[in-house]
């Protein structure tokens, strides 16, 4: 008989089998490592130190423009020669699904600035915060894909933001450090997966496998 | 005929047939794949695979374009709006009948 929902997640784990979506995820997260360690080499209240504030809305939307760019043109000439082309849908999400991403959000945002204002030594946790907030992140993704890979990328943000806490590298250098080593993760699963893809899937011969 | 088997005539006897339901189902989940694509994930010859492409697209249950990519030619399948209720109804009844049975 055939299991229809099995196809169809596998029809999403697809998606992954290139490791190219990780290498993209994993550059978004060194740029954003980069970007708080420039912030911890200008000298507090500098104009580099207020630029490098005010940019970081830019910084996190050219990251992830430029990393869909990246991954639409790697899949063009890695992926669909190979495997074949595939067009997701794009799901608008559901007003009551961003509700309740707004509501999170909100009561996370809310509880920090709360934890900072009444102890400003507070801050020290922020990797290993930063750390187990994308450890969720991830280990939804992971539950809703199926792959084993994600679950072992959740717990690694998870140490990794609870050891760079622990080490004690402090606040800004630590979430630069846990950005940059957790991009690190991502980039290097992604590069294994990819070498993996790239073994088992040569350029398939289009003139002799498109027909109907 | 006993009330847990009643649905079972109204059973979409296009898309219960394995490879097109296997098909539909993948075509349900994106916007429209290549004939690679569908052939690498279902495992069909590319004989089978047109064979039951027709059928759907016959029935106005998948749309079938033929394009170029550069001087590389690309078949584009799709799920039509019928494919994709034909497809819902057939996921939900089988579903139902899956539950009474057990």
């Amino acid at each position: 008989m055939v299991d229809i929902e099995k196809i169809e997640k596998r029809t999403v784990q697809s998606f992954y089998d290139d490791g190219l979506p990780e290498i993209s995820l994993g550059l978004i997260f060194l740029l954003l490592g980069g970007y708080f360690f420039a912030q911890t080499t200008a000298a507090e209240r500098s104009a580099l130190s207020s630029a490098l504030s005010v940019l970081f809305v830019l910084v996190i939307v050219s990251a992830g423009f430029l990393a869909s760019r990246i991954l639409r043109f790697l899949k063009r000439r890695i992926t669909y020669p190979r495997t074949g082309y595939v067009a997701f849908k794009k799901k608008e999400p559901s007003s009551k699904r961003r509700a309740a991403t707004m509501i999170v959000g909100g009561i996370i945002g809310a509880a920090t600035a709360a934890l900072y204002g009444l102890s400003p030594s507070f801050k020290v946790l922020f990797p290993a915060l930063n750390g187990l907030l994308l450890a969720v992140a991830v280990l939804l993704i992971a539950g809703k894909i199926g792959l084993a890979r994600f679950y072992i990328l959740s717990a690694a943000s998870a140490v990794i933001g609870l050891a760079v806490t622990a080490a004690g590298v402090g606040d800004i250098k630590g979430i630069s450090l846990y950005y940059g080593l957790f991009g690190a993760a991502v980039t290097l699963s992604g590069l294994a997966t990819l070498i993996v893809y790239l073994r088992k899937s040569p350029r398939a011969d289009r003139e002799n496998t498109d027909a109907v | 005929m006993p009330s847990d088997l009643r649905i079972l005539p109204d059973i979409n006897r296009l898309i219960h047939e394995p490879a097109r339901l296997a098909l539909a189902a993948i075509l349900s989940v994106v916007e429209s794949a290549d004939f690679l694509y569908l052939q690498r994930e279902t495992g069909l010859t590319k004989g089978n695979l047109s064979s039951h492409l027709a059928k759907l697209e016959e029935a106005g249950y998948v749309a079938i374009e033929k394009t170029y990519r550069g001087r590389i030619p690309l078949t584009l399948v799709r799920l039509t709006d019928a494919g994709t209720a034909a497809y819902r109804a057939y996921r939900s009844r089988f579903k139902k009948f899956l539950e009474k049975t057990g």
